[in-house]
């Protein structure tokens, strides 16, 4: 019964052992993949800033005098309409329903 | 003695009596016992091993990093799409230390090569000085390259967190400013100081850039239109309280980290005390309805034009408004006496009451720190006839937006703020206003912006059925008013199911000349500002903002 018992505990530790093992070994190739995926991220809100400040407000209304001038028109937004699938078919309504409310 | 004899004869005889005998012992071990220790080994070695594993494991220098605990470090802010509004990022200066300059002539002749822009007599002049002395501050990568494979002992990079802001004068006063010692003086950057130092995160905020580019820029077109000393615009989400944007003007450009000493720099929008005038008439008719003395259809019949109260006396606005009219007639057509008599129906306790519960006559809690608050004062007769109409108190633009969302949203209670919240962090609506006021009162508003009659005609802007209230009011000065205005136009839209609250302040605009108004309730134009009232100026202003900022709050999906 004894034997039984060491061996039983013995066994555990053994799995223990083995399970902490690998469990260490996908630790480090988290913590590997971690410290690859770190400096793409800085590098990724080092992109994004740029982007930020190329396509700010400030920069667009520059951009559109500086190369569209004539290009972009402002449209009414009376005018713009919303396509809506209907079994099949085609719905085009105003994305705006004008509301008689006076 | 039998040993000794024994030897005695080996002696004798040269005999080696060696032979290998099994020893004999008294000693007993089992062999469980043997294994018992062998297991002990075992499992010591096992448990080393697993020691040994653990101390092997690899240690992320990134864990180390995420805690921000670096010198300077305070965490990014960006807007509700995610747009930086502020970056921390490392930049290197050069400093320089002449006195271990291998040869100072060539080190010259590197640095004008390699920066040629600098003033290299004054370079010169500190170098022979031999103190070490800042070269150059936030130099680029490229740059840096340059000079240290320059090789020479006495350039001295140093690298420091410098805190940029790509948007500029935009979010200034939202933003706020830090000191030299990485601390936050204004704005979310002194209340959210701590946090900020603290945060792994980016702190998302509720605006948006576009939006407030927007607003900011017709604010800057009429700050030269109509010469007003300072602007202020809010837009505010009526049902959560989520300020999209928030712009005072002037502004100041935060990357220039200049301290701002002049008080027209205030932010007009949440420091801003101001007497907005008949913007207060809705609050007025608003608990009128609340406590069931009036209906909009109530009429007030032989409305004098000028009523006495002590030394002051109050004057209709416009002379031709007729004697008799309803609550709704009232609003529409901003009727002075009209709404000291509601007043004088409610009675102090209960209109005082409902403006507390609006929140517009206490100092509000914000999520900026510089926040206005209201002058107190005291209930009178006068007094109460003066708040009726929107005189004799004073309250705070962000105040007004609060008191409209309220107003306009079927009653409840809204906390305006910057900062961006997880939906599962909305409270629960509370209502702090009866159910059916809202549908009381924003037909009027609208009525206000699209009848003839009203007062905010400019502000009818096609599709976004804008409703509203204008407020002009002469400015305080010692001993009474002066000629100076401050024109308010509190306007929520659209008005049959409202979203957004907008608030626009003009403090001391004048008339313009030669500024064409292009009629929105009937066809042509008029040239030149004809009052110096709100509905010439603020309503204008507000007008042209929907218009342009309109078509991306109608077709960009926001959330909530």
């Amino acid at each position: 019964m004894k034997q039984l018992a060491l061996a039983a505990i013995f066994v555990l530790i053994l799995i223990t052992s083995l399970v902490k093992n690998s469990t260490k070994e996908i630790e480090d190739q988290i913590l590997a993949i971690n410290e690859s995926i770190r400096p793409l991220k800085s590098e990724l809100e080092d992109v994004l800033l740029e982007f930020n400040y190329l396509s700010s407000p400030e920069k667009l209304v520059q951009y559109q005098t500086q190369y569209f001038e004539k290009d972009l028109i402002k449209i009414e937004i009376m005018k713009i309409k919303e396509i809506i699938e209907n079994d099949e078919n085609l719905e085009i309504n105003n994305f705006i329903i004008k509301n008689d409310n006076k | 003695m039998t040993i000794n004899n024994k030897k005695n004869i080996i002696l004798e005889e040269y005999e080696n009596e060696f032979s290998y005998k099994k020893s004999k012992t008294n000693l007993d071990i089992q062999f469980n016992r043997i294994a018992f220790i062998f297991f002990i080994f075992l499992m010591i070695s096992i448990i080393y091993s697993i020691q040994l594993l653990h101390l092997g494991s690899l240690k992320s220098d990134g864990e180390v990093k995420s805690i921000p605990s670096i010198k300077d470090y305070r965490a990014d802010i960006v807007d509700r799409n995610g747009n930086y509004l502020v970056k921390t990022v490392s930049s290197i200066d050069i400093g320089i230390s002449p006195l271990e300059a291998i040869d100072k002539e060539k080190l010259l002749i590197n640095l004008k090569w390699i920066f040629p822009k600098k003033n290299y007599v004054e370079v010169e002049k500190k170098l022979n000085k031999n103190n070490f002395f800042k070269f150059e501050k936030t130099i680029s990568l490229i740059n840096y390259q340059k000079i240290m494979s320059l090789g020479d002992k006495s350039i001295r990079p140093e690298e420091k967190l410098t805190r940029i802001y790509p948007q500029k004068n935009l979010f200034s006063h939202i933003i706020g400013q830090i000191d030299n010692e990485n601390n936050g003086i204004s704005g979310l950057e002194k209340s959210f100081d701590e946090e900020l130092k603290q945060r792994n995160k980016p702190l998302q905020l509720t605006v948006d850039t576009d939006i407030q580019f927007l607003i900011r820029e017709e604010l800057v077109r009429f700050q030269s239109i109509f010469r007003s000393k300072g602007s202020a615009a809010i837009l505010m989400n009526v049902n959560n309280g989520e300020i999209i944007s928030m712009v005072s003007y002037p502004d100041f450009d935060l990357n220039k980290r200049e301290k701002v000493v002049d008080l027209n720099f205030i932010n007009r929008a949440t420091k801003g005390v101001y007497e907005l005038g008949s913007v207060f008439k809705t609050f007025t008719v608003a608990a009128g309805l609340e406590e069931g003395l009036i209906d909009t259809d109530t009429e007030f019949l032989n409305l004098e034009k000028r009523l006495q109260c002590g030394k002051n006396s109050i004057n209709e606005y416009d002379n031709k408004i007729p004697s008799n009219l309803t609550v709704e007639q009232i609003l529409i057509r901003s009727g002075n006496v009209g709404s000291v008599r509601i007043g004088q129906r409610l009675k102090t306790i209960k209109l005082k009451t409902f403006l507390e519960k609006i929140g517009v006559l206490k100092k509000i809690k914000f999520d900026i720190e510089e926040v206005g608050e209201p002058i107190l004062f005291k209930w009178g007769k006068c007094k109460l006839a003066t708040v009726s109409y929107g005189h004799g108190i004073t309250t705070t633009p962000l105040q007004l937006a609060k008191a409209y969302a309220i107003i306009s949203n079927g009653g409840f209670d809204v906390e305006p703020s910057l900062i961006k919240k997880d939906l599962e962090n909305y409270q629960q609506k509370k209502r702090i206003i009866k159910a059916g006021i809202s549908e009381k009162i924003n037909p009027i508003l609208r009525k206000i912006v699209a009848t003839k009659e009203g007062t905010a005609g400019l502000a009818n802007i096609e599709g976004y059925e804008v409703g509203g209230k204008t407020g002009t009011a002469n400015k305080t000065s010692i001993g009474g008013y002066s000629n100076a205005k401050v024109n308010t136009f509190a306007g929520v839209f659209p008005i049959s199911n409202p979203k957004y609250v907008l608030i626009v302040l003009l403090d001391e605009p004048k008339t313009s000349s030669d500024y064409v108004y292009e009629y929105k309730n009937k066809k042509g134009s008029y040239t030149g500002t004809p009052f110096n009232t709100a509905g010439w100026t603020s309503v204008e202003v507000a007008g042209k903002i929907i218009e342009k900022i309109g078509p991306i709050l109608a077709t960009k999906h926001m959330e909530n």
